[in-house]
């Protein structure tokens, strides 16, 4: 498969004109000459710039993580700078009097990873703009009670730490290079979990949080654990920062200002990818330094900064890297643009079953029960005691006018709502208070009904992103494995998508992408499938495809519950059918029983229609 | 008993102008997923105009409002054409950021114009109170609360008895509905931010003669406002009204009874418990999401 090889490496977010051997060798000179310049050189203030740059990188790499990967905005991120630099300073002068700062750099990791770990549990909970609203109501909490607490902290007099007491002749190399070295730290723990289950967990979220819980995805775990992990290493550049400032004070540590030019480093370099960050810092900090120079005072700054990153997210929103590559690839054609419109292949499993079309048969357990369930969305009822079972090994279809409540029963079923009362129950065992990645774990897959695919990944990563456990060790295995990758293209092929597999998913047609969507929960093995009008917008042959489809992983042993409003495959396709209407379940019966049923027919027409058909008027 | 009501009493009347200061962040918030973190910031350039009109030329402070309040429309409405206009669609964080960065180009050209020192508006008035019911009402703040209220109201029946205050209302539930009935969603968006900064023009006025200000104050003033329409419920203006008066109130009793130190934590705390509490606040509905608009 040529195309699931040359998907991937397009998508690595390096500019091209260089190979990526190329580019190592860049990356590499750079390194190099950032290790021999304190030596070939003693230039102190270049050494300084250098100093903060590595700083701001070590500021970006963390950032990258929560707000890059996991999609979350955070103003709040200095925060552990100052909670890094008061623990190193704290230990230093008031308990350990006399040691050397050094000694406490990895406790002040330690504690601005344990403070990460506490408020991340709280604000992860949110999502959009009430985290990065949170993000800074907690910076400013941390200095008005670093100001206030006056005992511990000095208040606004702030504290003075030892001054350095190496031989003169070594500079600063101390402090040069141990923020060398946590820089370095930083980026290869960025490019560790950029490859790891954790590391697409995230992307996940950023792409679509609620459809990547409802594929199993643990997001709290996550999204704690990126805010931890982008929170360490700025805690112990904190502790550096502060024995090379040699004095700090609330406002100087606590500063909303840094948090900003943190942001704009990496929005400059490249949001979301590896070494963004770093070039982003070494633009950014040599431009503070003139502007420094160049102007007096701090309002020119102000409005340096403040007018870079208006240009910044007006006009290179995703940074230069990524820009750059996109610029290049254009210029040079580098797309695969035709394989978009390939014909879809005819479902393998298809191909090998004989299509007789037989009726599914239940086993007589009820896999799902759902038990007067109800659901408001202000004053409006979507669900009124909603009471319904699915048989195991059953194709049962769910029905009812629009507006029935039936997506909002899906939305309970698989955890991505809560219901207001009632129960449900799954496979005996109650499961309404379980996230929706459990439920996922316990066997429920469901597609949505307009479709919902991490569209920045491609398709195979698409179909291997699900999770069918959550297991710490599960987060550092490699993100794709080859096993995974295998079962991934099984399922692609069952679908007839495997020609696709390298292709971004937002490239794919509507059609496909429900496809896509059908592989990838069935990545999850479950054993109900919950499909959101399958034949919804699609064209009739690939409605016909669907059909063997589902019949075939019926076959399998897979049960199915189905809305959809196209009859006649209903009809064809399913057996019971059930009839939502005014969020409670009216009927329930055959596809003949419901054809005849009066109060369906009631439901969908209403009144008159029924009246005037029993008194003979047409 | 006394010292009681006395602080309740200030603490409704500054928060009779905080509802006016956070009127403008809501409606953009509602109509458009904007954050305004800049709206601090125009606050404050609003304070150091009607400073620079009465000191200069002798215009009382509040009736500066009338010169202040057209004058920040139309740096809303540029402001909106140059920068907001082009990020509509792109998630609320990108306008923080945007907006983040519109405050500090601010903070820093009112630094550079007025120089980064405290100034305060002080007319003949400032420090004389009414005494009624051995209660103390100080003018300057009873002036600014009545004006608020009045300016409010006026936006009030703007938002629901004009065609605009339907199209803006229309907007802030539906842009794609509202374009298809024939609202012009873009020019609804650029008439609503510029209206909602303007809200700056009278509250800025108001608050000059109240707070002592410095280009950097306006930090403070956007943690108050989002505290307040957080508590409200973000985009209900109502809301902002209820969260203002609670947030006032809030202020005046911790300087009263703890410390006018941790005054200006009050804000903070109060969105950190309502966001983690109750995300949609007290006025907010909380409404389906799962359906794409």
């Amino acid at each position: 498969m040529t195309t699931a090889e040359a998907g991937p490496k397009r998508r690595t977010g390096v500019p091209g004109f260089l190979t990526a051997h190329g580019w190592r060798v860049v990356v590499g000179l750079a390194l190099v000459a950032l290790v021999l310049y304190p030596v070939v050189s003693d230039n102190l203030y270049y050494q300084n710039m250098i100093i903060l740059s590595l700083l701001l990188a070590i500021m970006g790499s963390g950032w990258n993580i929560i707000s890059g990967f996991t999609g979350y905005v955070s103003l709040g991120q200095s925060a552990f700078l100052g909670i890094g630099a008061y623990t190193t300073a704290l230990f230093a002068v008031k308990v350990f009097e006399g040691a050397s700062p050094f000694w406490f750099i990895p406790i002040s990791a330690v504690v601005a990873g344990i403070f990460a770990a506490v408020v991340g549990s709280v604000l992860t909970r949110t999502r959009g703009h009430a985290f990065v609203i949170l993000t800074i109501a907690f910076l400013f909490v941390m200095q008005i009670v670093t100001l206030n607490w006056s005992a511990l902290t000095n208040g606004n007099h702030g504290l003075s730490l030892p001054l350095p007491l190496w031989n003169i002749d070594y500079q600063n190399w101390p402090f040069y290079y141990s923020l060398l070295g946590l820089m370095l730290l930083s980026v290869a723990m960025s490019w560790w979990i950029r490859r790891t289950k954790l590391g697409m967990g995230l992307i996940a979220i950023r792409e679509d949080e609620s459809k990547a819980a409802s594929v199993g995805v643990n997001t709290s775990v996550y999204k704690v654990l990126s805010f931890v992990a982008s929170a360490v290493f700025i805690g112990a550049a904190g502790g550096l920062y502060a024995y090379y400032l040699t004095f700090i004070d609330p406002r100087g540590m606590f500063d909303i200002v840094v948090s900003v030019q943190v942001a704009l480093a990496v929005l400059l370099g490249g949001r979301g990818t590896i070494l963004g960050p770093v070039l982003g810092a070494f633009i950014l900090e040599p431009l503070n330094e003139i502007t420094n120079n160049e102007f007096s005072g701090g309002n020119e700054r102000l409005i340096f900064f403040g007018g870079l990153l208006a240009l910044v997210v007006l006009f290179l929103p995703r940074g230069v890297i990524p820009s750059v590559g996109e610029l290049w690839a254009r210029w040079h054609g580098a797309g695969k643009a035709a394989l978009v419109g390939a014909r879809i292949d005819r479902p393998a499993a298809v191909r090998e079953a004989d299509a007789k079309p037989e009726p599914a048969h239940g086993t007589g357990r009820q896999l799902l029960e759902v038990r007067g369930v109800e659901r408001s969305f202000g004053g409006l009822r979507a669900l009124d005691g909603c009471t319904l079972e699915v048989e195991e090994g059953a194709i049962t279809a769910l029905i009812g006018p629009n507006g029935s409540g039936k997506t909002t029963l899906f939305n309970i079923i698989d955890g991505t709502m809560k219901s207001d009362s009632g129960e449900i129950r799954f496979d005996g065992a109650p499961i309404d208070g379980l996230p929706p990645w459990e439920r996922a774990h316990r066997g429920i897959g469901r597609t949505f009904q307009i479709t919902r695919l991490f569209r920045e990944m491609t398709v195979l990563e698409n179909v291997v992103a699900p999770l069918r456990t959550f297991s710490w060790r599960q987060l550092a295995a490699d993100a794709v494995s080859g096993a995974e990758a295998q079962r991934a293209q099984e399922l692609l092929d069952f679908v007839g998508m495997r020609a696709f597999a390298g292709q971004r998913a937002a490239a794919l047609s509507y059609g496909q992408q429900k496809l896509v969507e059908l592989a990838q929960i069935l990545m999850l093995d479950p054993r109900l499938i919950m499909l959101d009008e399958p034949a919804g917008g699609i064209n009739p042959t690939l409605v016909d495809h669907i059909v063997e489809m589902i019949r075939e992983l019926n076959r399998q042993g897979k049960t199915f519950l189905i809305v959809e409003h196209n009859m006649p495959m209903v009809l064809r396709l399913c057996d019971p059918v059930l009839v939502l209407a005014r969020g409670s379940c009216i009927s329930r019966g055959t596809p003949a029983e419901i054809q005849k049923d009066e109060r369906v027919l009631d439901a969908y027409l209403g009144e008159h229609y029924v009246a005037e058909q029993q008194a003979g008027v047409r | 008993m006394t010292q009681f009501v006395q602080a309740l009493i200030l603490g409704l009347m500054i928060g009779g102008v905080y509802a006016l200061l956070a009127s403008g962040l809501t409606l953009i918030f509602g109509v458009m997923d904007v954050i305004n973190v800049a709206q601090g910031a125009l606050i404050i350039l609003s304070a150091f105009i009607t400073w620079a009109l009465w000191k200069e030329m002798g215009i009382d402070p509040l009736l500066g409002a009338l010169i202040t309040t057209p004058a920040m429309f139309v740096i809303g409405w540029v402001i909106y054409r140059l920068t907001i206009q082009w990020i509509s669609g792109r998630p609320a964080s990108t306008s923080v950021l945007l907006t983040f960065a519109l405050a500090l180009v601010l903070e820093g050209i009112m630094g550079l114009v007025w120089s980064t020192t405290y100034h305060s508006s002080t007319p003949g008035y400032v420090d004389e109170s009414f005494r009624a019911g051995g209660f103390y009402f100080p003018k300057a703040q009873l002036f600014g609360c009545a004006m608020a209220i009045g300016v409010l109201a006026a936006l009030y029946m703007m938002l629901t008895r004009t065609w605009l205050g339907r199209a803006i209302r229309a907007v802030s539930e539906n842009v794609s509905s509202a374009r298809l009935v024939g609202v012009n969603a873009r020019k609804v968006a650029a008439l609503t931010f510029a209206i909602g900064v303007a809200t700056t023009g009278a509250g800025g006025s108001i608050a000059s003669v109240l707070y002592p200000f410095l280009p950097g104050s306006h930090y403070q003033w956007i943690s108050r406002l989002l505290g307040i329409i957080v508590l409200g419920g973000m985009g209900s203006l109502p809301g902002a009204l209820v969260g203002a008066l609670v947030l006032g109130v809030a202020e005046t009793m911790t300087v009263t009874y703890i410390s006018p130190r941790w005054a200006t934590m009050v804000p903070y705390a109060v969105i950190m418990v309502v966001l983690l509490a109750r995300p949609q606040g007290i006025m907010g509905a909380k409404l389906r999401e799962d359906v794409v608009v």
